[in-house]
């Protein structure tokens, strides 16, 4: 087999094998692009203000409470956990919701958290959060991307060529003109 | 549908910490002895540069990166923030108000009024509050756990 032909092979199938892991980077890519404090990829959060009925000076934080208080603002999630941020400030943990109550005026904070679908997966892998095996899988997938760059620069000729040069070093030059004008 | 057995068996194994009850973050954990939230607040320079285990409740979780958490105290009303290097460790949004164990090396930062002043804006954006700068009135020692590994149950 000429090599030609070997590399034409090598291309297309390492092609086919990227196609996935390249729509996961790429999806992923262009939200984490986009990451600040006001856009969290990975999770929807909402935050809203309301008020319950304010508890007398003095009350003691405990499960009771806990329960008047999720009850008022019909929150079923399982309880997680109950904190006292400061005295009379009290944090409830609910399976996708978080509530801050001023127990002498009853305002409550609530901030509900809900993964974002498909975002939170190929973020997640996007991210490396699994590490192990992943970042093998992920290293792999970046070796490929390597080959499918001079598997594709080795198919540059004939009718082609031309478009081909300058396509390819336009991919080289817009980063270099970007790094001289924001380094 | 026997092809695709390997690859679903590969896809559950990667993603086992989203799908686990305990989720192992970092370093494994190798201390033993667990110091106490209150006593590294209480005498901070006690501790500088020390490896340390803690536990208590996530109270707080870094909403862009999971970079950070805070930990509660075991005394009312105090807490230590953990950080951890972006990307290394992430802290899933889950993990509040769950019981965590961290091992890390308690540091200190020093901040200028200056670097007060960016510090606490960064975070009131963090949390999406609102910044009161009348709130920093002058340089600040920031004691925290530069965090290596966790487990959050």
């Amino acid at each position: 087999m000429k090599w030609r032909r070997i590399n034409y092979v090598l291309h297309r199938d390492i092609g086919y094998l990227c196609i996935g892991l390249t729509l996961i980077y790429a999806i992923s890519g262009v939200v984490l692009n986009h990451i600040s404090h006001q856009f969290n990829p990975s999770y929807n959060i909402k935050k809203s203000e309301t008020y319950i009925k304010p508890f007398p000076a003095g009350t003691e934080p405990d499960m009771t409470l806990v329960d008047d208080i999720l009850s008022q603002l019909n929150e079923t999630g399982a309880f997680k956990n109950v904190a006292m941020l400061s005295p009379g400030n009290i944090r409830i943990f609910v399976e996708g919701n978080t509530l801050d109550v001023q127990l002498a005026t009853g305002k409550t904070l609530q901030e509900k958290v809900t993964r974002r679908p498909l975002l939170f997966e190929v973020n997640y892998l996007h991210l490396n959060k699994a590490k192990g095996v992943w970042t093998y899988l992920a290293d792999i997938y970046c070796v490929l991307l390597g080959l499918l760059a001079i598997t594709g620069f080795l198919m540059i000729r004939g009718k082609v060529k031309t478009r081909g040069i300058i396509l390819t070093l336009l991919g080289f030059i817009i980063p270099i003109i970007f790094l001289t004008y924001s380094l | 549908m026997k092809k695709l057995l390997p690859f679903t068996l590969l896809f559950l194994l990667i993603c086992h910490p989203v799908l686990a009850n305990d989720i192992s973050l970092g370093e494994k954990l190798i201390l033993d002895k667990k110091t106490l939230v209150s006593e590294i607040n209480d005498e901070p320079e006690k501790y500088l540069g020390k490896r340390v285990r803690i536990e208590g409740i996530i109270i707080e979780v870094c909403a862009a990166r999971g970079c950070w958490v805070e930990i509660s105290s075991d005394v009312p009303f105090q807490k230590i923030q953990v950080k951890v290097v972006d990307g290394e460790i992430i802290f899933p949004m889950e993990a509040k108000g769950r019981t965590a164990a961290v091992e890390g090396l308690v540091e200190k930062l020093e901040l200028s009024h200056a670097q007060s002043l960016a510090y606490a804006r960064h975070k009131a954006d963090e949390q999406g509050k609102e910044f009161d700068p009348s709130q920093v009135t002058g340089p600040t020692k920031i004691y925290r756990i530069r965090g290596l590994g966790a487990v959050i149950k």
